[in-house]
Formats: structure tokens, C-alpha cells, sequence
């Protein structure tokens, strides 16, 4: 095995993620594991994107980041997550406190239902707002509309007294992230913020995550499928399959070089290089589904370049391959001549 | 312009009242053929999800009409009655709302299958393993609850729900936007085969590559009006209308595109 690979050490590092393993005790001897082998580093100011298969843990990763995995049943098994000296994958509930919504703000994947059905905007917001400090709620009200104002909600003072049944879809998302940025946290984990915005909100948003970003100097975690919005807005991307990230490097260099076939592979399904009517490629056959991860490597079966030790032994960890560019392929050799 | 299957003639619904009454859709008419994917888009709150309930029979407009097989579905107490009520599915923009949570995958997708008498009991089973392996949900995720599934896997599951029950049309509220591309590809390639074989599908979609690729027609929303509607080529080619243009112009990595052409 080559000596652990550590994505990613840099003195910008702000977040350093480790052989981090989630998953849910089912019974008392019964594990399943859901994600094992995260390894990644979220750097200070930057726009991280994590993409990949529906179902590989994404969700779950970030989920960890904000002490948020009881909500799913799931919990950490072993590895670490060094924020700001403190260990993430180890807090109690006391001790997430002051970090989860302070420090690491969170939109949620399914914004469209996030919000409380019974609490008016205003009130959740509010609670954003507040979190465990007093305020009077002139200020609160004050700065509930200052935050719907940023993130382009048209009539605030109506909305703010609005459930969330009675917003559209769009409308909805854009309050999840009103309250993720309320405290102007160091980072923001946005689990598909735009998914489900038009086009002109989505480039809005990202302009404006940039925008706080650089002027709070926070990092921003993106999870997204749409390869082409990650390409615009991320600095570095991390890509994952079956629980585990198999390609973590800069956005030129994971499109100008991808060292992981499965990065390839995903590739040549966009839709916007798509001709319209023609088939669409796919890859072959399905992703293991969690609890029948096949021995070595999980995109083995799939891949056009399989040898015969990639499906045998444990998962490959990420090496770098490149100047801080890491693949989790044994063959990145073979990928060489597609492009030089 | 064929016989249209599904069709709303200038509908309109506004919610609440007075100084708060928002008028969602406004005056809108448009029509599906049958085989014929047609595709809804434009600004978040424009009434694309309240203008699919219409058509979907689940939200009575207040004023204008829905004809489904050239018979106005309003007209008595409830919308689509009998069989027509299988023919007209609805994919939700939300899937996690429209899936009950205490029932495994498969049994919510079959169990469409039986409300409608389509098959057998192992039938139903069957019939929904495959449709959901096709869209890339193994036999172990089928039988996990909504809660136990990812965003992705839910929105699929809502997808293959609204397909066993083998509607003549689709109404696909946000359908694909929470897969990866792969498993997109693998839906779109599934809505072709069944458009070819004669379904109706109307989309509604911010990702524009899909309503590009899929669709034939495009209707424009916005502020609850179509501002422009035409062959769904001609109007990305060519959009005549400012918002329509600025929409074109926001598609993440057009810039990127051009500059690769
Ligand atoms: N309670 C549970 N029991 C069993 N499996 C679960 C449970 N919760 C989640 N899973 C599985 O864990 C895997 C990871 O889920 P996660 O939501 O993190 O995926 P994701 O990468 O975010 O996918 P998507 O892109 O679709 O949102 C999925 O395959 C899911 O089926
Ligand atoms: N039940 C309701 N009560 C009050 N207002 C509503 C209700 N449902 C929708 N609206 C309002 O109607 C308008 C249209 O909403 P709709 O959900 O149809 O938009 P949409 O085009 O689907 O938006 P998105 O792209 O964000 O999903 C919005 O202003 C919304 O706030
Ligand atoms: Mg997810
Ligand atoms: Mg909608």
C-alpha cells in the first residue's frame, strides 16, 4: 500500500477529511456501511464541488459536516474530519452547538420540503437569526429582510409571513439559504442548492455564494450533478462512487486530464453535449447498490478498461498521480493515450 | 397540428385574496399531442407546477377549461373518473412529499400498478423490479422506505410510481434533477422509447439541455403567462423575447461551450 495518501495538504487547508467511514448500526453486530474511504480537504475560501453517482454518499458526507447524521439513522465508524483543531467526526451534541449553523452553514438537499410546513418564514429565519443569542425582534425582523434581500426574494415583507406551502419551489430554496448564511459562517455546505431553480436564479445564487464568498473569505461546498454549473463556479472537485471518492483535483485539471474511468465515463453522459433525439450514452449496467460492494474496485464491472487485478482486495485508495491530483484507479496508465 | 390528447384553454388560477392574491397562471392555453413531448419552462414562481396540477385534475382553475380526449375534466365534482384517472399521471417537483413514507419503493410502485388493474399481484412486483432496474434502482434500494433512499433514488421512485400505471400521458414536474447525468441519460433514453411508443409527455424543467434534448415544443412561463411558445429548436436558436433570451444566456457553461467550438 502506498504511504497514506492525504489529498490535499495544504496551509489553506480549513477542513481535512480522512478515512472518514459512515454508516448505520443495524443491530448490535450488524453494520452496513455506507460510505468508507471519504479523503478530502475543503480549503479556505474556496468553491469545492462534490459530484457523482445518485446514491454514493454525498449527502452523507455532508451530513457529517454539520453533526446531522442521526437524522438518517447513520453515524461516523472511524476516521476524522480537523476543523479549526477540533476533531467534527468526535463532538457531543454540546459541542456542536457552536459550530453547526455558526460556524458551517447548511442548505439542505431536499430545500423543497426543508423548511418547517408550519412556521412562517419569518420564524424560521428568525431562529437562523438568532441561533442562542438574544435579540430584540425589531432587529431580528430587520435582518430576516435583509437576508431574504440578498438572495433576490421579490416583496420580502410579504413573504416573511408566509408558509412554505405557499412558495414556489425556487422561493423555497432561496429562504433555505437565506438562513444558511444568516450567521456568515467560515462554510457553507449546499447539498444541490440549486436544483430545481431556473437557470437565471441558479447563475444569481452562484453569483451571489461567490460574492459572500469572497467577501467573508467562507468556503462553499457544492453538491451538484450539473457537471457543466460545477465546471463554472468550482475551484477543485471531488468525485464519488459507491461510497467512496475515486478523483479529488482542480476543476482544469479533472477536465483536461480525468485520471478515474468512472469520471470519463460520467462525462460522456452530458446532456448538453447531447445531440437531441440520439441515444444517450450510458454506462453499462448499475451502480453496486450500498450493502453489495463488490471486492477491489466498485466501478470494475462497469468500466471499459478492466484488468484482471482491479476487482480483487480491497478498495484502491486515492494517490496522486499528478501534483495534486489524486485517482483512485490501479491503471491510471491506461488513460494516458486518450489524452496525452 | 394533430389531434391534441391533452389540452387547456385559457386557464387561470389565483390564490388568496386582496392586496395578497397571487395570480399564478394567467390566461394560458396549450396543447399535447399524443407521442409528442412538449416542454414547460421559465422562472422559479412563474405557475409551471400549478399550471401541471391543472392538467394533472388537481387543481380546478377559475376560469378556462381542461380537455383531456376532447372532454372537459372539470365540468363534474371530480376530475378524471374511472379509467382516465390512470391515464393521466403526475410526477411531483417534490418527491419526497409525494411518496408515503412508511412504504417500501417497491410497493409504492406497484401498488399503482394493482390500484389500476393492470396484471396480477407477482405481476405488479415484477413488472415494477424491472422498470425500476431500468432506471438504475437495484432489488436491495427497492425495498428500502423513501427516508432510507437518497434525493436521486427518491426522485426515481416517484418517476417509475407515475410509469407502471402505463399513463397515455406523463406529467413530469422536474423529473431528472436530482440524478446523476449517467441515470439521466438512462431516463431520457426510457421516455424516448415510450414517446416513440405513442405516450405524452409534458416536461417541465429548468435544465434546459433536457428540455432541449427530449422535447419537440417549448412553452416560455413567466409571471404566470406563456411570453413564448414554438418548435423547441427554433426558440433556443432563436428566442424573440428578452426573457427568453436572458434564459438562454444563463445555461451554466454555454460560455464554456462556445469557446471549446
Ligand atoms: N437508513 C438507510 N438504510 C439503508 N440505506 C440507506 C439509508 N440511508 C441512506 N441509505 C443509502 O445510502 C446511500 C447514500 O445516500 P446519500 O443520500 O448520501 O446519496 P447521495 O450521493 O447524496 O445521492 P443523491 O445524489 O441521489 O442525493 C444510498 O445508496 C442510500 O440508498
Ligand atoms: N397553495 C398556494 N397558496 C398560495 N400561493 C401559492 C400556492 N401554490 C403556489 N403559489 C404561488 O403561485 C406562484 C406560482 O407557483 P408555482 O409553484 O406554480 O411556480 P413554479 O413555476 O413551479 O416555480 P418553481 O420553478 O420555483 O418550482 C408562486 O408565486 C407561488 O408562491
Ligand atoms: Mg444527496
Ligand atoms: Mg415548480
Amino acid at each position: 500500500m502506498s504511504a497514506n495518501p492525504v489529498p490535499g495538504v495544504s496551509p489553506d487547508s480549513l477542513v481535512e477529511i480522512r478515512d472518514l467511514v459512515i454508516g448505520i448500526q443495524r443491530t448490535r453486530k450488524d453494520r452496513l456501511i455506507i460510505v468508507d474511504s471519504a479523503n478530502f480537504d475543503i480549503r479556505r475560501a474556496e468553491t469545492l464541488g462534490l459530484v457523482g453517482e445518485s446514491g454514493s454518499g454525498k449527502t452523507m458526507v455532508c451530513r457529517s459536516l454539520i453533526g446531522t447524521l442521526k437524522r438518517r439513522s447513520a453515524s461516523i465508524f472511524a476516521g476524522s474530519i480537523i476543523f479549526d483543531g477540533l476533531d467534527l467526526a468526535n463532538l457531543d451534541e454540546r459541542q456542536w452547538r457552536p459550530v453547526r449553523g455558526n460556524r458551517i452553514g447548511y442548505v439542505p438537499q431536499s430545500a423543497l420540503t426543508g423548511p418547517n410546513p408550519v412556521m412562517t418564514v419569518g420564524k424560521q429565519l428568525g431562529e437562523a437569526v438568532r441561533r442562542n443569542r438574544k435579540r430584540k425582534d425589531k432587529d431580528v425582523r430587520k435582518r430576516g429582510m435583509e437576508l431574504l434581500d440578498l438572495v433576490h426574494i421579490r416583496r420580502p415583507e410579504v413573504v416573511y409571513d408566509q408558509y412554505p406551502f405557499q412558495l414556489s419551489g425556487g422561493m423555497r430554496q432561496r429562504v433555505m439559504i437565506a438562513a444558511a448564511i444568516a450567521q456568515d459562517p467560515d462554510i457553507v455546505v449546499a447539498d444541490e442548492p440549486t436544483t430545481g431553480l431556473d437557470v437565471t436564479v441558479q447563475a444569481e445564487i452562484m453569483k451571489l455564494l461567490q460574492e459572500i464568498r469572497s467577501e467573508f473569505n467562507m468556503s462553499v461546498v457544492l453538491v451538484s450533478h450539473d457537471l457543466a454549473l460545477i465546471d463554472e463556479v468550482c475551484d477543485r472537485l471531488v468525485v464519488m462512487h459507491a461510497g467512496t471518492c475515486v478523483e479529488v483535483g482542480t476543476v482544469p485539471d479533472v477536465a483536461s486530464t480525468p485520471l478515474h474511468p468512472y469520471t470519463i465515463a460520467l462525462n460522456r453522459s452530458r446532456i448538453d453535449i447531447a445531440t437531441p433525439g440520439a441515444p444517450l450514452v450510458t454506462i453499462k449496467g448499475n451502480p453496486p447498490a450500498v450493502g453489495e460492494w463488490p471486492p477491489g474496485c466498485r466501478f470494475a464491472e462497469r468500466c471499459d478498461l478492466v484488468q484482471e487485478d482491479c476487482a480483487v482486495g480491497r478498495n484502491p485508495a486515492l494517490v496522486e498521480v499528478r501534483p495534486a491530483h489524486w485517482s483512485a484507479c490501479l491503471h491510471t496508465e491506461l488513460l494516458g493515450g486518450s489524452h496525452g | 397540428m394533430g389531434d391534441a390528447l391533452i389540452e387547456a384553454r385559457d386557464v387561470s388560477v389565483t390564490f388568496g385574496s386582496g392586496s395578497r392574491a397571487v395570480r399564478a397562471v394567467r390566461g394560458v392555453s396549450l396543447h399535447i399531442d399524443q407521442g409528442e413531448a412538449v416542454g414547460i419552462v421559465g422562472e422559479s414562481g412563474s405557475g409551471k407546477s400549478t399550471l401541471a396540477r391543472v392538467l394533472a385534475g388537481l387543481q380546478r382553475p377559475d376560469s378556462g377549461e381542461v380537455l383531456f380526449e376532447g372532454e372537459n375534466i372539470y365540468q363534474r365534482g371530480k376530475a378524471y373518473r374511472g379509467d382516465k384517472r390512470r391515464l393521466v399521471q403526475m410526477v411531483f417537483q417534490d418527491p419526497y412529499g409525494s411518496l408515503n413514507p412508511r412504504i417500501i419503493a417497491l410497493s409504492a410502485v406497484s401498488e399503482a400498478v394493482r390500484v389500476h388493474g393492470v396484471g396480477s399481484r407477482a405481476d405488479a412486483t415484477a413488472r415494477s423490479l424491472e422498470l425500476l432496474a431500468q432506471m438504475g434502482i437495484s432489488e436491495r434500494d427497492a425495498k428500502k422506505k423513501p427516508r432510507q433512499l437518497s434525493g436521486g433514488q427518491r426522485q426515481r421512485v416517484s418517476v417509475a410510481r407515475a410509469l407502471s400505471a402505463q399513463p397515455a400521458v406523463l406529467l413530469a414536474d422536474e423529473p431528472t434533477s436530482a440524478i446523476d447525468q449517467s441515470a439521466q441519460a438512462q431516463l431520457l433514453n426510457l421516455f424516448q422509447g415510450l414517446l416513440d411508443g405513442g405516450l405524452s409527455i409534458a416536461l417541465v424543467s429548468h435544465d434546459l439541455g433536457v428540455i432541449r434534448y427530449l422535447t419537440q415544443r417549448v412553452y416560455v412561463m413567466k409571471d404566470g403567462e406563456f411570453v413564448e411558445s414554438g418548435p423547441t429548436i427554433e426558440v433556443f436558436d432563436n428566442p424573440t423575447q428578452d426573457y427568453t433570451k436572458k434564459l438562454i444566456a444563463s445555461i451554466p457553461g454555454r460560455e464554456l461551450r462556445k469557446a471549446r467550438t
